[in-house]
């Protein structure tokens, strides 16, 4: 085999034998160039990332390898595959009401002209590489009844069954939850080298694409380049800010559960999202939470906001308990604590201009603000966070993506508070976006050396600015500590599998998470856990410290 | 602060504009149709069957306005009561109105006429009923979507108190969905109204009406009758329809090009390339 890196960045002499081949490829739609001149060559079993943010021609430059280029897009230059080609589209595209086993006959069927009990075995049997269990395979199921993880499983499976020579994954897996994600991307990576088949995978930068690839490939302003080598995806957190000083707010005992409707006894039912949680955070500290989807950090969020308040336990902010706390109360803490939302633009009143919205904000938590000087006030904090003064004109639909989370952190910083609880903010955003609003937040809490809580599922990004983080699984903590810790020694399983895929690796957790209506009893990992015995159905394992500040939830953090 | 700009308006709105247009045009011509007859009485064979259509379009139209408004506000009345009452109270009072769509609702209508003597009010009052239940339920799905918003909870965090949020949040959100959800009404009720009035057992015969049209020009063997007010029922369904079709997709589009039921919409967080 080339090796990788060159081989995907430069035509070689053995062009002829690579079953995908570009020179000089140009995508052209009228007289505007869309790709220029990509140069790349895949050879059998190897692994390619194509990354790029929005609009940089990802897709285009798939469907051209495809042979299925959009219509008005016209191709230049040359670009060669060799053998049987598949194409998986972007959203993971499958009929959304046929069965998924009538699917998988046809699709198996007309590529290797198999009937439909041996497209069937085939299918299994890729299911079996893609590591799906025969208890999950519902193949009578139609895919919009599947779960995510699942969906992108058979497909990936439909894939692997019709063994084409090139195989072209376009925004594979996108929207799982980083651990899922990366373990299909590299068991379909394994199955791709074991069966020398040439994949592509393209997608965004932050989607993790470079971890199972073995060459990899970036898109900007149409030109394909090498992909600048990550100096380090998970640097040590930010010492340059130290968090000093007492407790602002505390969370004893929190619980948010909801009602379910009665058993078949007649019972009453309730799902609890969180568990009886204790929390501190520390005046100017920044406290991540991380944890998968369902893990209940947004809903533990909004509870330490009471929004809406926890269904037992208390939150102190200030010595001020909310629970008991009148509306003038409430509103005071409202002024101190500001929330962030996971989608800025859904987060803003359609209705209302921003700068209505601010000076709402300002008419409410900030009365000793006269009427007058709120204009002046918008303006400025319009300015302080990077947008221009005529965005208070401007309706939220009007706002693109990055100006919407901008609008939405100077809406909280509005009252001057004293703490920002942010339920992933930075999730709507592409990677350079989030970059930039990264820097905005930050700059932000230190400036007004605010307190941070910050709710992830991108290890990576959460612990390189935090200073302590706690790690959420099904509404528990499992593991807690300092943010340098949780970097380099953590002991939870489900820690390093989310640090592994931060690092782009393969993470060790097998399975999907379970349902929050299906707990499975004792360690609700267990099922997908490597270090999983016998007793770990037993018995829910608690907090133990490990360390000074750190704390495990594992009955076997410390075996190998 | 200077007035806000408009959005560039980029949604083309045509089939809803031939609707309303449609509409708009029937009702004047429904409006001049009496003048231009010269008072032939309904079973002369010198009279103009259009213009008799056109007049007996009087009836039709301005009942079914009567009685599909009558329809949306119980619909919208009936989803804003269910979650104003509670969990519980919601769930039977949506249950009830998600069975009685199920039901052939416009068949009641002629029967439960048949059954109490009719008359107007009766007739008006068994209409809008019909029409209330998928009113209610497409209320109660916009407004459920509405109150699950996080701009209504960033409103709350944001210190503003209940009557603000229903007054300076909520209710400007919810007029179009709300008016959306209405609009369905409509329709149904001329359709209703039209069966009711084809077997007999809808409005008087003095009022006049498409389906009564029908109804006795069909019994008449009367063609020339039939086609006109036919084709004018169907013309009117079509339009009306158009334009419900048209406000729910203005209501999904929300105000000022936002998204109002939650999803990504006019600023949606990119959509992947």
């Amino acid at each position: 085999m080339t090796p990788p890196t060159h081989a995907a960045t430069a035509p070689s002499p053995h062009t002829a034998a690579a079953p995908v081949s570009t020179q000089a490829l140009t995508l052209l739609a009228g007289d505007r160039v869309l790709i220029d001149r990509a140069d790349l060559r895949l050879d059998a079993g190897q692994v390619l990332s194509l990354t790029g943010g929005a609009g940089t021609g990802k897709t285009l430059l798939l469907r051209a390898l495809a042979g299925l280029p959009l219509p008005g897009v016209t191709l230049a230059g040359q670009a060669r595959t060799d053998g049987r080609r598949l194409l998986i589209a972007q959203g993971g595209r499958l009929a959304p009401q046929r069965p998924l086993a009538l699917q998988a006959a046809d699709v198996i069927g007309h590529h290797l002209g198999l009937d439909a009990s041996a497209a069937l075995r085939r299918m299994a049997d890729a299911l079996d590489r893609m590591g799906v269990p025969p208890a999950a395979r519902r193949f009578d199921l139609p895919p919009e009844r599947l779960p995510d993880s699942l969906r992108w499983a058979a497909l990936f499976a439909l894939g692997i069954a019709v063994g084409p020579a090139v195989l072209l994954a376009d925004a594979p897996a996108a929207g799982l939850d980083p651990t899922v994600r990366l373990r299909l991307l590299h068991r379909l990576a394994e199955w791709a080298r074991s069966s020398a088949t040439a994949l592509i995978l393209a997608g965004r930068p932050e989607d993790g694409l470079d971890g199972p690839a073995d060459a990899r490939l970036c898109l900007h302003e149409g030109r394909v380049l090498p992909t600048p080598p990550i100096p380090d995806p998970l640097p040590a957190p930010d010492h340059a800010h130290h968090p000093a000083g007492a407790a602002v707010m505390t969370a004893h005992g929190l619980t948010m559960s909801f009602p379910m409707g009665t058993g078949p006894t007649g019972e009453a039912r309730r799902l609890t999202a969180v568990h009886s949680l204790d929390l501190e955070l520390v005046d100017g500290e920044t406290l991540v939470l991380l944890g998968e989807s369902g893990s209940g950090k947004a809903m533990l969020a909004r509870a330490l906001l009471h929004l809406p308040a926890p269904s037992t336990g208390r939150v102190v902010w200030m010595g001020r308990d909310l629970t008991k706390a009148d509306d003038a109360t409430l509103r005071r803490v409202r002024r101190d604590v500001q929330p962030l939302f996971p989608d800025p633009a859904g987060s803003l009143d359609p209705a209302m201009t921003v700068g209505a919205q601010l000076t709402a904000v300002l008419e409410s938590l900030r009365p000793d603000i006269p009427a007058d000087r709120r204009p002046q006030r918008v303006v400025e904090t319009l300015r302080a966070v990077g947008l221009p003064t005529d965005t208070a004109t401007r309706w939220p639909a009007s706002l693109r993506p990055l100006e919407a989370a901008r609008v939405g952190l100077a809406r909280a910083l509005m009252p001057d508070p004293r703490a920002l609880v942010c339920d992933e903010p930075l999730a709507t955003l592409s990677a350079e976006d989030r970059a930039e609003f990264w820097d905005d937040l930050l700059t932000a809490r230190d400036r007004r050396h605010l307190s941070l809580i910050l709710t992830t599922e991108r290890a990576e990004e959460g612990l390189r600015h935090a200073d302590r983080a706690l790690v959420l699984l099904m509404g528990r903590v499992v593991e807690r500590g300092s943010a340098d810790d949780l970097l380099h020694h953590a002991r939870h399983p489900y820690t390093q599998a989310m640090l592994s895929a931060a690092r782009g690796d393969r993470p060790a957790l097998e399975g999907d998470p379970p349902s929050a209506l299906r707990q499975p009893d004792g360690c609700t990992l267990r099922q997908r856990c490597p270090k999983a015995r016998s007793f770990c159905a037993q018995a829910v394992p608690t907090l133990e410290p490990v360390g000074p500040g750190h704390a495990v939830a594992c009955h076997y953090w410390d075996t190998p | 602060m200077s007035a806000p700009p408009p959005l560039p308006t980029t949604t083309h709105h045509g089939k809803g504009a031939a609707g309303l247009a449609l509409l708009v045009a029937l009702a004047l011509a429904c409006t001049v149709a009496p003048l231009l007859n010269d008072g032939a009485g309904p079973l002369r064979a010198d009279r103009d069957p259009v213009l008799t259509a056109l007049t007996d379009g009087r009836g039709s139209l301005s009942f079914a306005l009567l009685s599909g408004l009558l329809g949306a506000g119980l619909g919208v009345a009936w989803s804003g009561l269910a979650i104003a009452l509670g969990d519980r109270a919601e769930r039977r009072l949506m249950g009830a109105a998600a069975r009685l769509v199920a039901l052939p609702l416009a068949l009641l209508v002629p029967l439960g006429v048949g059954l109490t003597g009719g008359g107007l009010p009766v007739l008006t009052a068994l209409v809008a009923l019909s029409a209330a239940p998928l009113v209610a339920g497409l209320a109660h799905q916009d407004l459920r979507a509405l109150l699950r918003r996080d701009f209504l909870t960033a409103a709350r965090a944001a210190g503003r108190s209940k009557g603000a949020l229903l007054l300076h949040h909520l209710l400007p959100n919810a007029v179009r969905p709300l008016l959306a959800a209405g609009a369905i009404a409509l329709p149904r009720a001329l359709a209703v109204e039209s069966l009711a009035s084809l077997l007999g057992l809808g409005l008087p015969s003095s009022v006049g009406s498409w389906g009564g049209a029908v109804g006795v020009a069909a019994r008449l063997g009367d063609g020339l009758a039939l086609v006109p007010a036919a084709l004018l029922l169907a013309l009117s369904l079509w339009a009306f329809h158009a334009v419900a079709d048209e406000a729910l997709r203005l209501a999904a589009e929300g105000p000022h090009g936002g998204p109002s039921n939650g999803l990504p919409g006019g600023s949606a967080p990119d959509a992947r390339p």
